[in-house]
């Protein structure tokens, strides 16, 4: 019932809820020179990073090594920002939660939502890549919105769930920092998931980014990337984390105020 | 008809003399066995109150007394711990200086960003929107950032569009005495405006003389109980007269 509630608000304060994203990409860049450009240099600088250090050791294991590492990079993005900034989606924001009513749950929402607009903007630099590598486009191409609806609703789970606690226990947003680092070095954005040793396989098995990375490859691209088991682990990681984050956000949405 | 109606309203703040700021304080606290210590603040005690449409409620007291907790119950920030709320049509709070603005986006943006934090659709904001910027005298700064504006220019801007956009309950937390004499005087204009056509207005200050000028009763509190409700004479009287000894 209440949560019906919930819902509707969001509804009604969609108004509020475009502002809150338009501004974050506004304010983004509003006072770097190149502006809106760095949407697409970012993750652009940073695969050729990846490249210049890693295409020696895996270049002969991975076809299409570039565009292997961006498309692993803008999909863990998406993820990672969204997920990281949302930790304090409600700190910042307490003044606004201590005088207005609103459906607060829009904060951490916005968060991800800009995320998501971001990743937009950087599958722009994305096929840049593609077409420069010369890379065959996968027929399943148009599979690509499943693959992203997935990690969104996967994100704003934990989102949910993080800024949730982190009101209670600042720590959460530090040991979230640390939590990230060692997330990436397992989610196989620059490395073949074959290199990984049979003991540690569990973790990647586990890890619901690294499904949703692969399967983003698979439908992006031609490549020999199994499709099923990332389909099934990848849906129901992702409404595993959304239930949870609901979960979490219900108890404890009427004491947050007092904790702020 | 009533707009709001309050029934045996209680609202408690946990006060904790040491809250344990992170995890690892709370887990050796919890093995030490050391409980955190923590009391009970009644912010409102069992208030009732019934408030009919289309009256404008004066709320006074010394500080703490609890006036601004129960603006935030009607208003719907907070769910009390006890007791009932039920309110009839929509409202909008004049909320303090800065809290509904960015300083980095521009009057226009913000003009949309402030109305949407009060509910209102990009509908409403665009139908208010040439007679918000009307009222607030701000037609040359529009396209400039908030950072550089005055504090008595935002205020202008949060009264115009916390206004403009017709609400049918007005909460108004001490923030009339902003923006110059000339201002003053357009926006207690524009809330007598308001108490003819019927909108419900709650008003909280401490001064005595908006009080009196503008609230048909009044509610005296004390300590989150309430202490006195009737006419703006003879509360405010009983007010002074405690407050001065």
């Amino acid at each position: 019932m209440s949560d019906l509630l919930e819902f509707r608000e969001l509804y009604k304060y969609r108004e509020l809820l475009r502002n809150l994203v338009s501004r974050d990409i506004k304010k983004r860049y509003k006072r770097s020179v190149l502006g809106f450009l760095w949407v697409m240099l970012d993750p652009l600088l940073i695969m050729l990073i990846f490249y210049i250090v890693f295409s020696g050791f895996f270049k002969s294991t991975i076809q299409n090594y570039a565009t292997y590492v961006i498309s692993g990079l803008i999909m863990w993005q998406l993820f990672s920002q969204g997920t990281q900034v949302s930790a304090l989606a409600f700190m910042t924001n307490r003044n606004l939660i201590n005088k207005v009513h609103l459906p607060i749950s829009i904060f951490p929402l916005s968060v991800v939502i800009s995320s998501l607009a971001h990743f937009i903007f950087s599958l722009v630099p994305l096929f840049a890549i593609i077409f420069f590598s010369g890379t065959t486009l996968s027929y399943d191409l148009i599979f690509l919105p499943f693959v992203v609806i997935l990690i969104f609703i996967f994100s704003l789970g934990i989102s949910l769930t993080i800024s949730t606690l982190a009101v209670f226990f600042h720590d959460i947003i530090y040991i979230y920092d640390v939590l990230l680092l060692a997330w990436m070095y397992l989610s196989a954005i620059f490395y073949p998931i074959s290199i990984v040793p049979e003991k540690f396989s569990y973790f990647v098995f586990f890890n619901p980014v690294y499904h949703y990375i692969s399967l983003f490859r698979a439908f992006l691209y031609d490549t020999s990337i199994p499709k099923t088991e990332h389909v099934l682990l990848g849906s129901l990681f992702a409404f595993l984390s959304l239930a949870v984050g609901l979960l979490i956000y219900r108890k404890f949405r009427h004491k947050i105020i007092f904790y702020l | 008809m009533n707009s709001i109606e309050l029934q045996n309203i209680s609202v408690s703040y946990r006060l904790v003399r040491e809250r344990p700021h992170s995890f690892q304080e709370f887990v050796i606290n919890y093995i030490k066995g050391k409980r955190t210590e923590t009391w009970t603040l009644w912010a409102l005690w069992d208030i009732s109150l019934t408030i009919t449409k289309g009256e404008s409620l004066g709320i006074i007291g010394s500080n703490g007394a609890g006036k601004s907790t129960l603006l935030k119950v009607i208003s719907g920030v907070l769910k009390p711990m006890e007791g009932r709320v039920r309110v009839e049509g929509t409202i909008a709070s004049l909320i303090e200086l800065g809290a509904g603005f960015d300083p980095e986006l521009t009057g226009r943006e913000n003009i949309y960003l402030h109305a949407a934090i009060l509910g209102f659709s990009k509908k409403e904001i665009d139908a208010a929107y040439q007679s918000i910027i009307e009222f607030s005298e701000l037609q040359d700064f529009i396209g400039t950032p908030l950072k550089n504006y005055s504090s008595g220019m935002v205020a202008r801007l949060g009264f115009s569009i916390a206004t403009e956009v017709h609400p049918q309950i007005l909460i108004i937390d001490e923030v009339l005495a902003v923006g110059d004499a000339h201002f003053n005087k357009k926006s207690k204009e524009r809330i007598e405006q308001f108490r003819e056509k019927g909108v419900t207005i709650l008003f909280v200050s401490h001064n005595m003389e908006d009080i009196s000028y503008l609230c048909d009763r009044v509610v005296w509190l004390t300590n989150g109980k309430i202490q006195a409700i009737g006419t703006p004479e003879k509360v405010i009287a009983d007010y002074l007269s405690v407050s001065a000894t």
